[in-house]
Order: structure tokens, then sequence, then C-alpha cells
């Protein structure tokens, strides 16, 4: 327990600061996908590691994967 | 402490959750709003973007995510009853969280020194909402985790396990909206 909210959080930092350079460098008509990606990622680990909803019941899991694959999914679409 | 593999018991009790889920369909709606009419006007979104400091966006991000990293641990010691190190951890948590507030202060007084207030224009009214119902949510986190670490220091019995794990889900929900919010307002235009 001690060491996977270690290592998420590392993790968490290096992809935070792998979106922030990728922002700036990675080719226009990859950078959404690419920074969308990692935000959802991101935004799973939280989810599961911090919150702890890898403890819970099916359904809490997919409502929120459902929400974070819907999001990244639409904002892909539209920029 | 309740069967977390129950549907109606998530870890924190269902009725943070709720209140979790409808916060995230909330601001979800408003960052797709955003987008949406980030797609119709591009040149004016994109320049807007760039006067927005990714630096200090990032390291914003750092501080959430430190602050939540120090709030898993709080958890994650209360658990092994270890109160020294849970009301260690949830201080530091506070810092964190502080220290957040302190740089979305400093930002936004260097956007309105600049001029770049709610009326700019539609990039800047988002980001002005967005981020300032952001900096609330923040804000209402902070007095939980002040309250339920006086509770615990004080060993008080009010507060119990639930308690606490839907406090820190709360702090953690702070988390996820910003790293919707971040990529969207200061990375993709």
């Amino acid at each position: 327990m001690k060491d996977t909210i270690t290592s998420t959080f590392i993790l968490l930092l290096t992809l935070t600061l792998v979106a922030a350079l990728a922002a700036s460098n990675v080719s226009p008509e990859i950078i959404v996908t690419t920074v969308v990606a990692l935000a959802f990622i991101k935004f799973w680990l939280v989810a599961f590691q911090f919150m702890e909803l890898k403890k819970a019941h099916p359904f809490w899991k997919y409502l929120i994967l459902g929400f974070g694959g819907l999001m990244g999914f639409i904002l892909i679409i539209l920029l | 402490m309740n069967n977390t593999k129950s549907i109606y018991y998530p870890p924190g009790g269902i009725l943070i959750w709720i209140i979790i889920y409808l916060e995230l369909i909330t601001f979800g709606m408003a960052i797709l709003a955003l987008a949406y009419y980030g797609s119709e006007e591009r040149e004016l979104f994109h320049n807007s973007s760039l006067k927005l400091n990714k630096t200090i966006g990032t390291i914003n991000t750092i501080l959430l995510l430190t602050s939540g990293f120090f709030v898993a641990k709080g958890i994650h010691f209360f658990k092994a009853s270890n109160v020294k190190k849970t009301v260690s951890y949830f201080n530091w948590a506070m810092v964190g969280g502080f220290g957040f507030l302190v740089l979305k202060s400093i930002e936004y007084y260097e956007k309105l020194e600049a001029g770049l207030h709610m009326d700019y224009n539609s990039f800047f009214r988002f980001y002005w909402l967005l981020t300032g119902f952001h900096f609330i949510h923040v804000i209402v986190g902070l007095v939980i985790l002040i309250i339920i670490t006086f509770s615990i220091r004080k060993k008080q019995t009010a507060a119990s396990f639930e308690d606490i794990e839907a406090s820190a889900s709360f702090w953690h929900m702070c988390d996820l909206i910003w790293l919707l919010l971040f990529p969207v307002l200061y990375l993709l235009f």
C-alpha cells in the first residue's frame, strides 16, 4: 500500500511534466490526443489509487472510467 | 469499516460519491462547452491561452497532486491507527492546498493587472468561471481538512473513519477537476 501510493505519486508528477513538455514540443497533429491521453491516465491514477476506487464495486469503477473516457473522447473530437 | 466491495459503500460512503459525480458532470459539461466554443473560435482561444502562464499552471498541478499524495498517506496511517503521522500528513496536505491558493491568487492578480478580466473575451469568461469555481472548491476542501484534522488531533470520536475518508475524497475531487481543467485551459489551444 505504502509503495503503491508513493509510486503513483511519482508517476503522476512525471506525467504532469511530460504533458507540459509535450504541449510545447509535440507536433500539432497529435498534441490533443497526447495531452488528453496523459490527462486520462492521471485521472485514473488519482481515482483508483488515491481515492481507492480500486477496492470499490465495479459499478463505481466503470462509472468513473466511463466519465473520464467519454470526456477524453469528446475533447479529442472537438479539438 | 464498511465493505467497500458493496455497491452501497464505495470508499468514503455513497453520499460523497454522489456529490463527486455531480461535481464532475457539472465541471465536465462546462469544459466541453469551452472546447466547443474553442473549436468555433480557434485563433481567439489559441491567442488567449498563450496569455496564461503554463509554468504557474504546471506548478499548481504539482502542488495539488502533492497535497493529494499527503492525504492518501494520511488515510493509510489512519488505518494503521497512527494518529500522529495522520495529523502530520494532513498538515502537509493543507500546506500544499494553501500554496495552490496563493499561487492561483498571484496568477489572478497578474491577469487583472493585464486587463484580462471576465469580459475580455469568451476564453477568459470560461477561464474565470471554471478556475473560480474550482478555487472555491479548494477553499471548502481546506476548511473540511482543517476541521477533520482538528477532530483527529483531539481524538474526538465524532469523526468516524468514513467521515475522514469522505473528507479525503472531497479533497481528491479537487485534484480530479483540476486534472481536467489544466490541460484544456493551459495546454490544448
